[in-house]
């Protein structure tokens, strides 16, 4: 069960070069599987509780491989192509919230035109529909904000079920249920990961577009890091350089 | 200082090479570890009592003839000349592997000097010393915590640049000069502070860092709290004294406990639940680092110095057999008067500082538990449930010697240090409300934005602060740099017994109100105030406040 990634270059080229496969996938997207999992997260032991993830043998997380739309109606999966190796923000809004989305979105454009440089690559946004809003619906939203076509920004719809699932996976719940299905105080937190080093943090999606920003380039080891000038903090006195420094070696599972 | 030994329990990455290859074994055969901690197993099981309870080794400074290189940037720092350094350190900020329990296995952890929790800074009042921390942790660092640090000294009285600004992180390869001028608020003597500790505040991470093993206590002394139970100076107090060196515990009585709850995957490593938004719960628990050790005692009078090392756990300490102590000083700070108490409740990050007199049990009295009887059951905070002793966790065996005839000549004066005068005019008041709207958090509705002061604060003057909270959640409210006296709580005068003293952490439960004395002395510059259950503060629960001149 291959779905090529339609937000790579390398799957992008499989897409080009094997057209019936993407046929294929089209037509998979009309009918996402709520809680459908593939290789790469169906093996026994993965845990049934909603929002359930998993710490792979080489230090990386799995999630259930969700079937998910985007905003131009091609069929995404969760893990595979949304997760596994990406760096990125996420956020949880629907089109006709009256709500904090407006603003929120608003906020996540602020940190985009910060990470213009590197995003597409290596960082991307993610912003996962609360309401089942159609692709045609998302696509129009980021019409009307301006963001349709910009590289890396993904709007992503699928079942209750399954936006559930990842929405508790990235830890935005209340295990009260009646206030955990109000859509109206649904979360405003952004979510931040680097899945090849499993780091993640959070801060609010309404919050200064600087921090967010920083906050995703925190996530970078510090020799990988984007150097983006508006982001430097002006207050704060640089740390200086240790005289003949040799750096430690990795600290990952593989290199351990 | 690098080439000390490490402390017990740590090896050096080639020594323990084998350990950490059979752990990652074991892992293959696993497949997966759970990072969902509801899904998790319970922690590996590990027999209590079977380790003693261990001590960090103090700080050393360079010798004298020894220069940093480069040499500190007085410019850098506020005060500096005023202020000149006595003592100079040299730290690191590295990673180690380390054991809390022999049934449990070896962790990455990241470390004070190599040290977990990190070395013991002793330090007396007049005298400035400045510390350079070096981050040697790895550029690449998988899981759970970041290579980023900045350090703190919780409820230190120091300048902006050396406080450590959650903003003022900095990476591998780098270092900051952290200067302690180690002065009293003002000049006054009754500003004095005790017991503090040092610990990570890195933007976004401090959780995570804190829990990966960068913590460790920061004491100070001056001529009342002298640290010597046979000082002849007729000012000294006297109080139980001798601060554990590392493996140096002979005859020590000046105990220093960092209360911590932590999770272990099914290989014994440490885990920590990143996606986790209340508050992390563990299932062990660790007395300086190390799983329910137990310590001897003789029948004597001992100063234990109580800190609850978080992230989100509430303490409520008994003795097992219910036995009276001294509470001496709170958040560090001596009380006017010791207050007789059977049990104290240690929010995220306070401290309590109580005598015990083992000499007053009776002889057939050999054992006794310290134990926590506040129910708690997700990192929201405490339910405010007592739970029965019997069923209370036991943190801290502690085995009574034998009477030897030993005598005592440390005291516990009817008074220790008087409260500071509230005798500044009050400027102005500042309301503060702790709230949480779309699952942020918000102070005065407002999002954190470390870029924007929310209160600016003259030198010179001071001010009265109130904290209220809405919601089911514990809140432990940590402000920097300068230390309040609490006026009111819920609306009735609080000032007396233990909340006589000064505090630096205010733990609001659900729907409390608290009213706050403040005075701003000494430093200019941007400080944080943040709600001290880290996995909160780590999720923008906080505010910035500046002193201006």
């Amino acid at each position: 069960m291959t779905t090529p990634n339609p937000l790579s270059r390398r799957a992008s080229l499989r897409s080009l070069l094997l057209p019936t496969t993407a046929l294929l996938a089209g037509c998979a997207s009309t009918q996402p599987r709520p809680g459908a999992t593939d290789d790469s997260a169906s093996d026994v032991g993965f845990p049934q509780r909603t929002g359930a993830s998993v710490i792979r043998a080489n230090g990386t997380r799995a999630f259930r491989n969700h079937v998910l739309q985007d905003q131009d109606g091609r069929t995404v999966r969760f893990q595979q192509d949304l997760i596994e190796g990406q760096v990125f923000a996420a956020v949880f809004m629907y089109v006709n919230c009256k709500g904090i989305c407006s603003d929120m979105i608003g906020q996540m454009i602020g940190a985009y035109d910060l990470l213009t440089p590197v995003m597409g690559n290596p960082v991307r946004f993610y912003t996962f529909s609360l309401a089942q809003d159609s692709p045609e619906a998302m696509k129009g939203y980021m019409q009307s904000r301006g963001i349709y076509g910009r590289p890396g920004w993904t709007f992503l719809t699928g079942t209750p079920e399954v936006i559930k699932d990842i929405r508790w996976g990235f830890g935005f719940f209340d295990p009260n249920e009646e206030v955990d299905g109000n859509l109206e105080a649904h979360t405003g937190m952004a979510r931040f990961g680097n899945h090849r080093l499993d780091k993640w943090s959070s801060c609010p999606a309404l919050a200064n577009p600087l921090m967010t920003a920083r906050s995703v380039v925190a996530l970078f080891p510090p020799g990988e890091r984007p150097q983006i000038a508006a982001l430097q903090d002006s207050e704060t006195v640089p740390a200086r350089p240790i005289p003949n420094y040799r750096p430690a070696p990795p600290s990952t599972r593989e290199g351990a | 200082m690098r080439d000390r030994l490490f402390h017990a329990q740590i090896g050096r990455r080639g020594f323990v090479k084998g350990s950490a290859l059979a752990t990652g074994a074991f892992f293959i055969n696993t497949k997966y570890s759970l990072a969902a901690l509801a899904d998790e197993p319970a922690s590996p099981f590990t027999t209590a009592w079977t380790q003693p309870l261990r001590f960090a080794p103090y700080a050393i400074p360079l010798p004298a003839w020894q220069a940093l290189d480069p040499l500190p940037d007085p410019a850098r720092h506020q005060r500096y000349d005023e202020f000149s350094p006595r003592y100079f350190y040299n730290m690191e900020v590295c990673e180690e592997l380390v054991r809390p329990h022999p049934q449990l296995g070896w962790s990455r952890c990241s470390t004070y000097e190599h040290s977990v929790p990190g070395v013991t800074f002793m330090h007396r009042y007049g005298v400035p010393v400045l510390c350079r921390i070096n981050n040697q942790l790895p550029q690449v660092m998988q899981g759970f915590g970041s290579c980023d640090v900045i350090t703190h000294v919780h409820n230190g009285h120091h300048a902006p640049e050396s406080d450590g600004f959650p903003e003022d992180r900095f990476s591998p390869g780098t270092f900051r000069d952290h200067h302690w001028a180690n002065t009293l608020a003002s000049g006054d003597p009754l500003e004095a502070k005790g017991t503090m500790w040092y610990h990570d505040h890195c933007l976004d991470f401090t959780a995570q860092n804190t829990y990966r093993g960068l913590a460790g206590f920061f004491l100070l002394f001056d001529d009342l709290d002298s640290g010597n139970e046979l000082d002849p100076n007729p000012d000294a107090l006297r109080l139980p004294s001798g601060v554990p060196d590392g493996k140096r515990v002979r005859n020590r009585f000046d105990i220093p406990l960092i209360f911590t709850d932590r999770r272990f995957n099914q290989a014994g490593e440490l885990l920590f639940d990143t996606m986790n938004m209340d508050g992390i719960l563990g299932d062990k628990w660790l007395v300086n680092g190390f799983v329910q050790p137990y310590f001897e005692v003789e029948r004597r009078k001992y100063r234990f110095r109580l800190l609850d090392g978080g992230p989100s756990r509430f303490y409520d300490l008994w003795f097992s057999n219910g036995m009276t102590f001294d509470v001496i000083a709170n958040d560090g700070n001596l009380l006017p008067a010791p207050v007789t108490a059977q049990s104290v409740k240690l929010g995220v990050a306070e401290r309590m500082d109580i005598v015990v007199d083992f000499s007053e049990l009776p002889e057939t009295t050999t054992e006794i538990y310290l134990v926590n009887r506040a129910e708690q059951v997700d990192g929201r905070g405490p339910t405010g449930n007592v739970l029965p002793m019997s069923q209370s966790p036991k943190l801290l065996k502690l085995v009574i010697r034998p009477d030897t005839g030993i005598i005592d000549a440390s005291r516990v004066p009817s008074s220790l240090r008087a409260r500071p005068a509230m005798d500044w005019p009050v400027a102005r008041e500042r309301s503060w409300h702790f709230d949480r709207t779309n699952g942020m958090w918000t102070v005065n509705g407002q999002l954190f934005d470390h870029n924007r002061c929310d209160a600016f604060c003259k030198q010179g003057t001071a001010e009265i602060w109130h904290f209220s909270t809405s919601g089911g959640w514990a809140h432990p409210i940590h402000m920097h740099c300068e230390e309040p006296m609490l006026l009111t709580y819920k609306g009735k005068p609080a000032n007396s017994g233990i909340w006589a003293g000064r505090k630096d952490v205010f733990t609001l439960y659900p729907g409390d109100e608290m009213s706050v004395y403040i005075k701003f002395r000494d430093w200019l510059g941007r400080y944080p105030m943040h709600c001290h259950n880290t996995v909160h503060e780590d999720h923008a629960m906080m505010v910035r406040w500046d002193i201006v001149p």
